[in-house]
C-alpha cells in the first residue's frame, strides 16, 4: 500500500533520512524505531508531505504522492498524528472530529463520529474546547481520533504514548491493540519502549542516522547486533 | 544613452546610503522585538521636518538639525516602544495595527504643524553640483552618502564589540536562550528602538537636504524600508546597504527611462518579484512562511 | 435560529428600514452621513473579515474599494452598463485584483500586510497614470447616478440609504452563513496550527483565498456603490488612506470580532469623527483618530463597544439582584 523507495530527506548539510527503502501493506502493524534524532519524524513528515523529500520516491496504493499536497495526501487515506498534540483551537472536541471528516472524507457522518468518539474514550468530552479543557491523555486519544475521522487506510502514529503515566499507557496500550481490529487501518508507530513494539506490532523497522538498519519481526530485530548497537551507543560517526 | 543610464546607477547609490540607514532601523527594531513598527518612516520624515525648521527658524543649515533631531526622534522612538511593549496578546497582529495608529498619529501631527506643502532645502551649498569624474550629483547627496557609510561602519562595530549591540544581537537569534544569559530583553528592545530612531534621525535630516518632503510621505518611507529587509533578506548590514542601493538605482533607473510617476511603482514592483522568484530574500537565508 | 435574536433581528430591520428614514428622511446633512457611515461599516465588515475567518490584517483594502469603484464607473460612463450590475461588477473586478494577490496568502503577517499595501500603491498609480481608461489624476466625472426603482429615486439620500443598507444586510449575511459553515469553523481553526487542519485535508491555502476574494469583493461592492452615490471619482480619493483607516478604527470599536460590530463601530465613529473631531481639528483630524486606534488596541482591542455591552450587562445583572 505505501512504497518508499530510497527516500533520503537533505536539510542542507544534514542528512536527516537516508535512503530509506520500506513497503507497509494495509494489514501491517509496523514500529518504527530508534534512537533520538534518528530521522523517525523526518520520515512521517516526508510520508505524510510535511517536507519534500531530496531524492527517492514515495507511492501509495500505486500512485506516485511526491508532488501531492498534504491535505491531498490525508484525503488519499493517509492520516498522521503529531508527536505534540496540535488540536484545532477554538473548536470543541466533536467539532474537530467534524472537520476532520468533513474534509478528509467529504461528508459528515455523525454515527461514524460517535463511535470514534467512544473507542478512544472521548465520548463524554465532546464538547470540551479542544485545545484548553483536556488533559494530555486526552489531547493524544484526540490525535489518534482525528486521523480516524478522515477515513485513512494507513495511520502514522507518533509517539501517541509519550509522556504518559503507566495507567494512560496501559489504557492507550488497549486501544492502539484494538485499532487495526476495529478500523482496518493499516498502522506504523513510532514508539521507543522496546516492550510496547514487541506486544503490539508484528513488524519493526529500525532507523539509526537516517538509515534503516533492520526490518523483520521484533525478535529478530531486537535481536540483531547492529540495533542493540545503536541503542547501546557504540562509537558514533 | 549610456551616460544617462551609468549617471542614474551612480544617484541611486547615493540614494541608497540614506535609504539603507531608515532600512536598518526598521531590521533592528524587527530582530529584537519581532514587530515592524509601521511608524518607522513617519520618524524620519519627522527629523527631515525639524531640519526644515531649523533651517527656516534659525536660518542654519540642514547639519545643525541633526543634534536636535537626534533628540527628538530618538525620544519619539522610545516612546513607541513604550506603547508597544504594553501589548501582551497577540502581538504579531496588534502591534501592526498599533503602529499603524501611530503612524498616523504622527502624519497628522506633521500635517498639523507643517501644513501640506511640499518642502526641501534651500542651502544653496547643499545643493550645489558636484562632479566626481563624469558623475554629477548635489553636494548634499555626496555628503550624507558618506555620513550613512560612517554610520553604518559604526553600527557593525557597536553590533559586534560593545555590550548592547551584542545583547541586540543575542536577542534577535534567541530570545530565551538571551534571557538565560542574564539579558534583559526589555532593555534591549528599548536600545533597538533608540538606535533605530537615531538612524532615522540622520536619514531624515539628508533626505531634507537633497529631497522634498510632504507629510504624506512617511508611509512611504516605511514601505521602502520594508522592501529593501525584504530584499536583502535577515543578515548582514552590507545586504541591507546592497539591497539598499538596489531601490535606489531602479527607482533612478524608472525615472530617467519612464517617468517621476512611476517612481514609487518601481519599489513594489521589486519587491513583488523578489517575494515571488526569491523568497529568501537576494541574500538571506530566513524562512518567511508562516 | 433561537427565538430572542430572531425578534430582535427583526426588530432590527424593521427600525433601520422604517424608522431611521421616518425620523430622520428629512434632514439630508445627518442622512448623508449616515449613508457614508454604512459605507465604511461595509469596508470595515469585510476588513473584519478578512481578519477573523483568513486569519489577515490587511492595510490595503483601500485597493479593493478603489478599484471597485473605477471599474463600476467606467463600465456604466464607457460601456453603458445600468447601474446595478457594474456595481457587481465593480466587486467582481475588486476580487480579480485580489486574485492577482494570492500568491501572498502564504507570507505571515507583516509581510503579507505589506505585500497588500504594495498592491494598493501599485493600483493608485496605475488609476493615475493610465489616463486614456481611468482619466489620470483629474478622474472621472458625471457617474451615472442610482437609477429610481418602482417609483423610489434611489439617488436620493433616503434612497442612497436603503440601498447601501441593504448592501450591509446582504454582506452580513453572507458573512454569516460563511462563518457558520464547515468552511467557516475549518478557517476558525486554521489561525493557530495551519497543519493541524491541513493534516486532515483541509485545503487551508484554498480556503484563505477564498476569504480574501470574498472580503476583497465586498468591499469593492461599496467602492462601486459609492462612486454612484456621489458621481465623481479620482485616484486620490479612491484609494485614499482614510478608506484604510477609518475601517480598521470603527472595525476595532465595534468589535472586530462580530459581524456587526464594524458595522455599529463604523456609525459611532464616523458619526463622532464628522461632528467633533472635524470641527476641533480641521486638518488632520485623522490624529484623533489615530489616537483612538492606539488606545484600542493597548487598552481594548477587542472593542469598546463589545467591552460596553459587558459593562451594561454588568449593571443590568447588579440591579435584578439589588431589586
Amino acid at each position: 500500500m505505501l512504497e518508499l523507495d530510497n527516500v533520503s530527506v537533505r536539510f542542507g548539510g544534514l542528512t536527516a533520512v537516508d535512503s530509506v527503502t520500506l513497503k507497509v501493506g494495509s494489514h501491517d502493524v509496523i514500529g518504527l524505531v530508534g534512537a533520538n534524532g534518528a530521522g523517525k519524524t523526518t520520515l512521517f513528515n516526508a510520508i505524510s508531505g510535511l517536507v519534500r523529500p531530496t531524492s527517492g520516491s514515495i507511492r501509495f496504493e500505486g500512485r506516485d504522492i511526491m508532488a501531492t499536497p498534504m491535505y491531498q495526501r490525508a484525503r488519499l487515506g493517509l492520516g498522521r498524528t503529531f508527536q505534540i498534540p496540535q488540536p484545532m483551537h477554538e473548536l470543541t472536541v466533536r467539532e474537530n472530529l467534524v472537520v476532520a471528516q468533513r474534509f478528509g472524507t467529504g461528508k459528515v457522518d455523525m454515527r461514524k463520529i460517535d463511535e470514534i468518539l467512544d473507542f478512544t474514550s472521548l465520548a463524554d468530552k465532546a464538547q470540551r474546547d479542544a485545545a484548553s479543557e483536556l488533559a494530555l491523555t486526552e489531547l493524544k486519544a484526540l490525535e489518534v481520533a482525528k486521523a480516524l475521522a478522515t477515513n485513512p487506510k494507513l495511520l502514522l502514529l507518533d509517539e501517541v504514548l509519550a509522556g504518559l503515566e503507566t495507567n494512560g499507557k496501559r489504557r492507550f496500550m488497549g486501544m492502539l491493540k484494538d485499532l487495526h481490529a476495529a478500523f482496518g487501518v493499516g498502522i506504523v508507530m513510532i514508539e521507543h519502549d522496546i516492550e510496547t513494539i514487541s506486544n503490539l506490532c508484528q513488524r519493526v523497522a529500525v532507523l539509526n542516522f537516517g538509515r534503516l538498519i533492520a526490518d523483520g519481526t521484533p525478535d529478530a530485530v531486537f535481536r540483531d547486533p547492529a540495533v542493540i548497537e545503536s541503542y547501546t551507543g557504540a562509537a558514533h560517526a | 544613452m549610456t551616460e544617462l543610464i551609468l549617471q542614474a546607477l551612480y544617484s541611486g547609490l547615493l540614494q541608497g546610503g540614506s535609504y539603507a540607514l531608515i532600512a536598518l532601523g526598521l531590521a533592528l527594531v524587527f530582530g529584537t522585538m519581532k514587530v515592524i513598527n509601521l511608524a518607522h518612516g513617519e520618524l524620519v520624515l519627522l527629523a527631515a521636518y525639524i531640519a526644515y525648521s531649523v533651517e527656516s527658524g534659525l536660518g542654519l543649515g540642514p547639519m545643525f538639525a541633526i543634534p536636535i533631531a537626534l533628540v527628538i526622534v530618538s525620544l519619539t522612538s522610545v516612546g513607541v516602544y513604550l506603547i508597544v511593549s504594553r501589548i501582551k496578546k497577540d502581538r504579531e497582529i496588534n502591534s501592526l495595527i498599533l503602529t499603524y495608529g501611530i503612524g498616523v498619529i504622527l502624519t497628522n501631527f506633521i500635517l498639523l504643524v507643517w501644513k501640506a506643502d511640499i518642502r526641501s532645502t534651500s542651502s544653496s551649498w547643499l545643493q550645489e553640483g558636484v562632479e566626481i569624474g563624469p558623475f554629477f550629483s548635489m553636494r548634499s547627496e555626496v555628503i550624507f552618502f558618506g555620513v550613512s557609510l560612517v554610520l553604518m561602519a559604526a553600527l557593525w562595530r557597536w553590533l559586534s564589540t560593545s555590550w548592547y549591540g551584542r545583547a541586540v544581537r543575542a536577542v534577535s537569534s534567541n530570545r530565551d536562550a538571551a534571557k538565560l544569559m542574564g539579558i534583559d530583553p526589555g532593555r534591549t528592545e528599548l536600545v533597538s528602538f533608540l538606535v533605530a530612531g537615531i538612524l532615522a534621525a540622520f536619514a531624515g535630516v539628508a533626505l531634507f537636504s537633497y529631497g522634498v518632503i510632504q507629510p504624506a510621505y512617511g508611509g512611504a518611507l516605511t514601505v521602502k524600508a520594508f522592501i529593501i529587509t525584504v530584499l536583502a533578506g535577515i543578515g548582514s548590514i552590507p545586504g541591507v546597504l546592497l539591497a539598499a542601493v538596489l531601490l535606489g538605482v531602479a527607482e533612478a533607473l524608472t525615472v530617467t527611462l519612464a517617468s517621476s510617476a512611476l517612481q514609487e511603482l518601481s519599489g513594489m514592483v521589486l519587491f513583488l518579484l523578489v517575494l515571488f522568484i526569491m523568497p529568501n530574500g537576494l541574500f538571506g537565508a530566513q524562512r518567511r512562511r508562516g | 435560529m433561537k427565538r430572542s435574536t430572531l425578534i430582535s433581528t427583526a426588530g432590527l430591520l424593521l427600525a433601520a428600514y422604517v424608522a431611521v428614514p421616518l425620523a430622520l428622511g428629512g434632514n439630508q446633512y445627518v442622512m448623508s452621513m449616515v449613508v457614508a457611515a454604512l459605507i465604511i461599516g461595509g469596508v470595515a465588515m469585510s476588513w473584519a473579515l478578512l481578519g477573523n475567518l483568513g486569519g489577515m490584517v490587511s492595510f490595503g483594502h483601500a485597493a479593493f474599494f478603489g478599484v471597485g469603484a473605477y471599474v463600476s464607473a467606467l463600465t456604466t460612463v464607457k460601456l453603458g452598463l445600468p447601474v446595478f450590475a457594474a456595481m457587481l461588477l465593480g466587486g467582481a473586478g475588486a476580487a480579480i485584483a485580489a486574485v492577482i494577490m494570492l500568491p501572498v496568502l502564504r507570507l505571515r503577517g507583516p509581510y503579507f500586510a505589506l505585500a497588500i499595501l504594495a498592491y494598493a500603491h501599485i493600483f493608485r498609480i496605475l488609476a493615475t497614470e493610465w489616463s486614456s481608461v481611468t482619466g489620470g489624476a483629474g478622474g472621472i466625472n458625471n457617474i451615472p447616478t442610482l437609477p429610481t426603482v418602482f417609483g423610489v429615486d434611489l439617488a436620493s439620500k433616503t434612497g442612497a440609504y436603503l440601498v447601501v443598507l441593504t448592501l450591509v444586510v446582504a454582506c452580513a449575511l453572507a458573512y454569516s452563513r460563511i462563518r457558520a459553515s464547515h468552511y467557516g469553523i475549518a478557517l476558525r481553526a486554521m489561525h493557530d496550527s495551519e497543519d493541524a487542519t491541513r493534516v486532515v485535508g483541509v485545503n487551508s491555502t484554498l480556503l484563505k483565498g477564498a476569504m480574501l476574494l470574498v472580503s476583497a469583493f465586498m468591499a469593492g461592492l461599496f467602492g462601486a456603490f459609492n462612486a454612484h452615490y456621489i458621481n465623481f471619482l479620482e485616484p486620490d480619493y479612491a484609494f485614499n488612506s482614510l478608506w484604510v483607516t477609518l475601517p480598521i478604527v470603527a472595525a476595532i470599536f465595534g468589535g472586530y470580532r462580530t459581524i456587526l460590530g464594524p458595522v455599529l463601530g463604523a456609525v459611532v465613529v464616523y458619526l463622532v469623527d464628522q461632528l467633533i473631531f472635524k470641527s476641533l481639528i480641521p486638518t488632520g483630524h485623522q490624529l484623533v483618530l489615530g489616537v483612538l486606534l492606539v488606545a484600542m488596541i493597548v487598552f481594548s482591542p477587542n472593542g469598546l463597544l463589545p467591552l460596553l455591552q459587558k459593562w451594561l450587562k454588568k449593571t443590568v445583572a447588579k440591579e435584578k439582584t439589588h431589586a
